[in-house]
């Protein structure tokens, strides 16, 4: 890709990044039609309940689903294995009492010792979901008054808040097609991306908008930088994917590691394609 | 070597973490488990208490829960020595101790229930409660846990977002059940009252209201009371009213009789006009307004006719040598001195008045006793709209993984690093830096350590002025990192799954700047029209840094007040994170890459 940026056709770059935002925007309106949801929450946004049973030995989930839909109607079981063990979450709606669901789990031969239990009321899982969705209002506000502080030139600045939106709508999809539910954790890791994705934003800016030097050695020189530090974010979050066995730490890295790869694409095809073409409309 | 200040508080501020996570100590040895819970068989219950540390069963050490479930799974029938805080204690074991525990802290960091494992429930009144409701609720609650001996569970009130109030009960190492029968638990609420009887020359008279009974000392200890003998502790019924003998001497018998029970009480007010907080000279005072039943009110009548009054000195008040002892559950949790005028006279609508030095206190305890003059009743209908029961994750199992996570991290990291810049010179630092940078953040986290940071705040303030003394380049961030994260450092909060999932991020941020600031300052671009000096490039590489912190910063806020409070770990760590970052450990960084440029 980094080629291409080397020829006049540069521009058409910025359709691969448009292409899978405008596909992702598809798919989620598609499942909002369907189900009347933008996308799958987790019990704590939207009430239910939610057992987590940690083992030492595998646990056959599918057995575990169809047994328990048998008995108590929709379920969503997961599995999570990792070097230090292995845990399950059976997600409930919350007419289910989850007391009973873990003695049918018992009668299933399955230790149910170290368990947790968290059941959220849906007025409670309401409230937490308007509140998220504030939440996220004001981070864009606040995150677009510190972008225009920083840059206080229009297009660099819209360039960087689209970048940012993008990341975080795609990766929505992208957690849709995984089967990640939008918790309160991995909500506080979609609107860390916002953080990451800044970093690498104004990285290429101040790169292109205020160093000399040639502008596409000045991108590749950025485009190097960015994707080493990327890079070595993947790298921590992969191991921490590896190695957790906590649903929790799962989440937020799970996302991280999405929206991460999609900001690869929307840094260096998108907002690296908009700024190059600005600056030399700047003649800069 | 001033020129290397900034390293220098680097290290200051590590070794200041360390010693501010620090290692509990503790006076019977850190071997040991702490008792939350005893259940209603337990031969203990009642001789130990919760809170106490468990070190030796039968004099095999217990090093932590999992020990303790082996030496106590199935005990038999005998006689069992366990050696509590330092003393030896001996039970008639029937096969269990009855006695639920939790591994103590080891560290000063307050982890999570999610790590700890425990309750958590949250409850929301059904209607829409002010925060006197709530102030109510809790107090009710504090009273009930303080009777079933659950000392260290903790209740706050919390608001959420869309400005309903909640109550929010957390309690370590606590199951469920214990915690739902303690909400649903209505105390059985006493109220009684002693009755003194005057005897001269062996005999005197007991009066209640318009009756009165003979009274003479008896032989052993006894006393006859209308032609009837009875022995210390027995109860009886006289003129209606329940009494116990307490004891007695030459000159008194001491009875104690009932006054109110639950039904009695018939409300208890709340409202501003017949409740509240005033200051008085020398601290405040508290009153609210009873409406008890006609019978209560007579009982009340009866039994302090006749008994004498006193002046107490300090207030100029005058006292029924009566006094009115309220209890919950047979247990005594109150006694109130009773205003001479009110001595056999009936009244419906007493009030309770005492005074404290504090405001809060004063407000506290005025609460108390209205949680239980309700029997411990709920002023408000609850609804629980969350529970939480989190078995711990803090085992060894979870150690294991973290250490797993960090090496592949670490090796991750230094790898690409390396890729990019062929010299382990600029990444082993890296690596030094990211864990200096999770040290301070949970050493800024941790409990108690407000000593260690003044030190380190000093320390620092001492650095940074003689390298500005001796002409070193300080700028106004150097002042801000060295001031503001010691101050920082007296913070304390919940280091749970969120706040590590922070931890995380932040970390992974730390290493994109540190990568910036290595790349800007190393890298020989070409194509450049001009030489940026080192400084100039680090001078780049920090407004790139900066930016991006703020914004960082400024997404996390949000989080703050969402799901109240679940994801505020994840928040607080992160801004933390960052801000010990670009104050501290990346210009650290960049000094060491800055030498390293310069060799």
């Amino acid at each position: 890709m980094t080629k291409k940026h080397h020829t006049g056709n540069y521009k058409y770059l910025v359709l691969v990044p448009m292409l899978i935002l405008l596909a992702s925007v598809i798919f989620l309106s598609y499942g909002y039609i369907q189900t009347g949801e933008w996308f799958e929450r987790s019990i704590e946004l939207k009430g239910g309940g939610l057992i987590t049973i940690n083992s030492l030995s595998e646990i056959d989930a599918g057995e575990v689903t169809s047994a328990l839909s048998d008995i108590y109607g929709s379920v969503s079981v997961r599995e999570l294995r990792s070097l230090s063990g292995y845990s399950m979450t059976v997600q409930i709606s919350s007419e289910v009492n989850p007391d009973d669901v873990i003695q049918t789990l018992g009668g299933m031969g399955i230790n149910t010792e170290d368990s947790s239990v968290e059941t959220i009321g849906p007025s409670l899982g309401e409230a937490f979901w308007f509140q998220a969705q504030v939440g996220i209002i004001v981070a864009f506000i606040l995150m677009g008054i510190i972008v225009f502080g920083i840059f206080r030139t229009f297009v660099p600045s819209i360039a960087v808040m689209l970048a940012a939106v993008s990341d975080i709508i795609v990766t929505l999809a992208l957690m849709q097609v995984f089967g990640l539910e939008l918790s309160l954790a991995s909500f506080a890791a979609l609107l860390m991306l916002i953080g990451y994705s800044i970093d690498t934003d104004i990285l290429l800016t101040t790169r292109i908008l205020k160093t000399t030097g040639g502008l596409s050695e000045k991108v590749m020189s950025a485009f190097k930088t960015g994707i080493t530090m990327t890079g070595t974010t993947l790298g921590v979050l992969i191991a921490i994917l590896m190695t957790t066995s906590s649903s929790v730490l799962f989440g937020i890295a799970s996302v991280l590691v999405l929206g991460l790869v999609i900001d690869i694409i929307n840094t260096w095809l998108q907002n690296a394609t908009i700024l190059r073409w600005y600056a030399e409309r700047k003649g800069l | 070597m001033l020129k290397y200040w900034r390293v220098w508080l680097l290290v200051v501020m590590v070794f200041a973490s360390i010693m501010a996570i620090g290692f509990k100590t503790y006076p019977y040895g850190r071997d040991a488990v702490e008792i939350v819970y005893f259940s209603d068989e337990s031969p203990a219950k009642g001789v130990l208490e919760q809170g106490m540390l468990i070190t030796h069963i039968d004099s095999q050490k217990v090093m932590n829960t999992d020990t303790w479930n082996v030496l106590t799974s199935d005990l038999g029938q005998r006689n069992v020595t366990l050696r509590v805080n330092g003393k030896n204690y001996e039970f008639e074991v029937n096969h269990t101790l009855g006695i639920d525990v939790m591994d103590i802290d080891r560290t000063n960091l307050n982890f999570g229930l999610d790590l700890r494992g425990g309750t958590r429930i949250i409850l929301k009144p059904k209607e829409n409660a002010t925060k006197e409701t709530i102030d109510q609720v809790i107090s009710t609650l504090e009273t009930r846990a303080n009777i079933y001996g659950l000392r260290e569970m903790n209740f706050f009130p919390v608001r959420g977002a869309d400005g309903d109030y909640y109550v929010q009960i957390e309690v370590a190492g606590i199951k469920r059940d214990i915690v739902e029968d303690l909400l649903s638990a209505q105390g059985n609420f006493e109220a009684k009252i002693s009755k003194p009887v005057e005897i001269s020359g062996g005999s005197g008279t007991l009066t209640l209201g318009s009756s009165t009974f003979p009274v003479s000392l008896g032989a052993n200890e006894t006393i006859i009371i209308d032609g009837t003998a009875y022995s210390q502790g027995d109860n009886f019924t006289m003129g209606g009213i329940d009494f116990e003998y307490l004891n007695s001497t030459d000159t008194r018998v001491f009875l104690m009789g009932k006054v109110y029970d639950g039904d009695d009480v018939e409300l208890v007010y709340t409202d501003p006009q017949r409740s509240g907080v005033m200051p008085v000279q020398g601290g405040y005072r508290f009153f609210f307004g009873v409406l008890v039943s006609t019978d209560g009110a007579k009982r009340f009548a009866d039994i302090t006719s006749g008994v004498p009054s006193y002046l107490d000195l300090t207030g100029g008040d005058r006292y029924l040598e009566s006094e009115i002892f309220l209890f919950l559950d047979d247990q005594l949790v109150s006694s109130l001195r009773i205003s001479s005028d009110l001595g056999g006279r009936v009244v419906q609508e007493p009030q309770v008045t005492g005074s404290r030095i504090e405001q809060e206190d004063a407000i506290q305890e005025k609460l108390r006793l209205q949680a239980i003059l309700r029997s411990g009743a709920m002023p408000t209908s609850l609804e629980t709209v969350s529970v939480g029961v989190i078995s711990p994750a803090l085992g060894e199992e979870f150690f294991s993984s973290t250490l797993y996570a960090a090496i592949f991290a670490g090796i991750a990291v230094v790898s690409i690093v390396f890729i990019r810049y062929r010299s382990l010179k600029v990444a082993i630092p890296m690596i030094f830096v990211g864990l200096s940078e999770v040290v301070i953040i949970l050493g800024i986290s941790a409990a108690d350590d407000a000593m260690i940071w003044m030190l380190a705040l000093l320390i620092n303030f001492m650095i940074v002025s003689i390298s500005w003394w001796k002409k070193f380049e300080i700028d106004i961030y150097a002042w801000a990192g060295a001031i503001l994260i010691p101050l920082l450092g007296m913070a304390t909060w919940t280091i749970d799954l969120p706040a590590i999932g922070g931890i995380i991020a932040a970390i992974g941020t730390g290493v994109d700047h540190q990568i910036i600031i290595a790349d800007e300052t190393l890298s020989k671009r070409k194509g450049e029209k001009k030489d940026y000096t080192v400084k100039e490039k680090i001078k780049r590489a920090f407004f790139i840094i900066f930016g991006a912190a703020a914004t960082t910063i400024a997404a996390m806020f949000p989080l703050m007040s969402i799901g109240i409070g679940f994801v505020r770990g994840f928040a607080i760590t992160t801004i933390v994170g960052v801000l010990v970052g670009i104050l501290v450990t990346r210009p650290a960084y960049a000094r060491i890459i800055e030498a390293m440029k310069k060799e």
